[in-house]
């Protein structure tokens, strides 16, 4: 057993790292100067962060118009302005669809919804990584007011077909918001092509950024009634929240150096190009798996994800100590436990949790080999256990 | 052997509470044999030079390497205050070869009431 000299990173899945250099210049040439913007008095040698973010976003997504893409803090942040922001139009009890498949930040907003009587919740079961489109269609009701999914699994990889269930929902007048936390970056995204209302993404995931920004894309900004009041230095004095996108959701100062390696992070993706990203991941993944099913005592609960995301588990050992011995023994960063995805794991796992690999354009071949290497080695001695007697 | 400090702490999906250790010294692996005498101990001989885990159920568990110098443990939270003395007092009470349990023996006595009161109503 070798220890890797530096760190092996391989919980992508939750914050990219490393960084492209250009990501760290932009955060610090964001903070080298004062912010750029119309109406202030710092004059125009800064960048316009927030715009060029926007534009950057929007032509990742091909969302259009530039202005419907709203800057959040965070995934999370965005699910929960647009379900609450959706609902506060709908009336009391109206029905809502989601799965099994969802991370907390869909699950807690809407299971507190119901909690307080607002909503019907309905949560529909996966088959072998993905929700069926059928499944859907068989679970709308007349009050079916509107589905919130992900995009791609945090602990399956399996990307969900939102192009059919969206169909089907908008056949039944529902509205349907993606959260594409895992997605956006990973694969090629049509925002103008696809039949979504809504799509929710992180700036610190797939688009390599930094924490503290993300945002959404919104079809028809009329449907999502803002939550959140407050300035926005525009049309400063009407003592009303403005109507017009983007700053019907953006209140306050933005996060101008998240901005910055927003911008920064897209640009360079765009610079090597989804599809070329995508190709990579899916021969490392593939690579992994292979590695992994040679062992008999590991389980992988998605022999065929379509994002670089990797859940399994070591038999005889919890995947607690699976990622403990990774990290201490080999240098290798997983991520264990359910990854706030609980009902995924009770269907797959009994509520156990599992071992979590997300590979990003920076893991390298090697990182793999040695990775794959330490996961076989750990479950050729998990049933070594002596007496320590 | 002592507990430094503790160099890291979170609370965890599964209820408990983490606290990472730094000991004074490297764990020898007879160490293991140690604890037993006060739950249950798993080794894996082959990684490392023996990763351990060691459950005092309603306690709290450790997991570490035989010869490094730091251990993970998992507080039982509801119990915690009761319980974080004696994870010390295990600690400082091991000697190589031959250890006197007798005195961890009675504070565990007098800790384990306590702890099925506080976690069970008796």
């Amino acid at each position: 057993m070798i220890k890797n000299p530096s760190p092996i990173y391989l919980n992508n899945a939750a914050t990219t790292w490393p960084k492209p250099p250009e990501v760290l210049e932009a955060v610090r040439q964001s903070l080298a100067l004062p912010v750029f913007g119309s109406g202030r008095t710092t004059g125009s040698q800064g960048e316009d962060y927030i715009t060029l973010a926007r534009e950057a976003v929007a032509n990742l997504l091909s969302a259009s118009p530039p202005e419907h893409v709203a800057f959040t803090l965070n995934a999370t942040d965005s699910l929960n302005i647009l379900i609450q922001g959706f609902l506060a139009g709908c009336g009391t009890g109206c029905h809502v669809l989601t799965t099994e498949l969802e991370h907390n930040s869909v699950l807690r907003p809407l299971y507190e919804l119901e909690r307080q009587g607002r909503i019907r919740l309905t949560v529909l079961p996966f088959d072998d990584g993905a929700v069926r489109p059928e499944v859907v269609e068989a679970a709308i009701t007349p009050d079916t007011r509107l589905m919130v999914m992900t995009h791609g699994s945090n602990v399956l990889g399996s990307v969900q077909d939102v192009s059919r269930i969206g169909d089907i929902l908008h056949e039944h007048g529902v509205y349907f918001i993606v959260d594409g936390a895992q997605t956006a970056g990973h694969i090629p995204i049509d925002l103008g092509a696809l039949p979504i209302d809504a799509y929710a993404f992180t700036g610190h995931k797939g688009l390599l950024g930094i924490p503290g920004i993300g945002g959404f894309y919104l079809r028809d900004p009329e449907r999502v009634a803002p939550i959140r009041y407050g300035g926005t230095g525009t049309d400063s004095s009407s003592l009303f929240q403005p109507r017009e996108m983007p700053e019907r959701f953006e209140t306050g100062t933005h996060n101008h150096p998240g901005l910055a390696a927003l911008a920064a992070g897209v640009n360079y993706i765009a610079s090597i190009g989804v599809e070329a990203i995508a190709e990579k991941a899916e021969r490392q993944t593939a690579f992994f798996i292979g590695e992994l099913k040679r062992e008999s005592n590991i389980t992988v609960y998605n022999e065929h994800p379509a994002l670089p995301i990797i859940s399994f588990n070591v038999r005889g050992l919890k995947n607690d100590d699976v990622g403990f011995i990774l990290a201490r023994a080999y240098g290798i960063v997983a991520r264990t436990g359910l990854h706030c995805a609980p009902l995924v794991h009770q269907a797959i796992d009994g509520g156990a949790g599992s071992v979590r690999f997300g590979l990003s354009w920076f893991t390298t071949d090697e990182e793999c080999r040695f990775a794959a290497k330490a996961v076989r080695e750990i479950a050729q001695n998990a049933d070594s256990s002596v007496d320590p007697a | 052997m002592r507990i430094l400090r503790s160099i890291r702490h979170k609370s965890c999906a599964d209820g408990t509470f983490m606290k990472e250790f730094l000991l004074n010294a490297p764990i020898p692996a007879g160490f293991f044999s140690y604890l037993e005498n006060f739950g249950e101990v798993e080794v894996l001989p082959n990684l490392g030079e023996g990763f351990y885990t060691f459950d005092k159920p309603d306690w709290f568990s450790i997991k570490g390497f035989a010869g490094d110098t730091t251990v993970e443990v998992r507080f039982k939270k509801e119990v915690m205050d009761l319980t974080v003395d004696f994870l010390y007092l295990l600690f400082t009470s091991y000697r190589e070869g031959q250890a006197d349990l007798s005195t961890l023996r009675r504070r565990e006595q007098a800790v384990e009431g306590r702890v099925r009161e506080r976690l069970y109503g008796r």
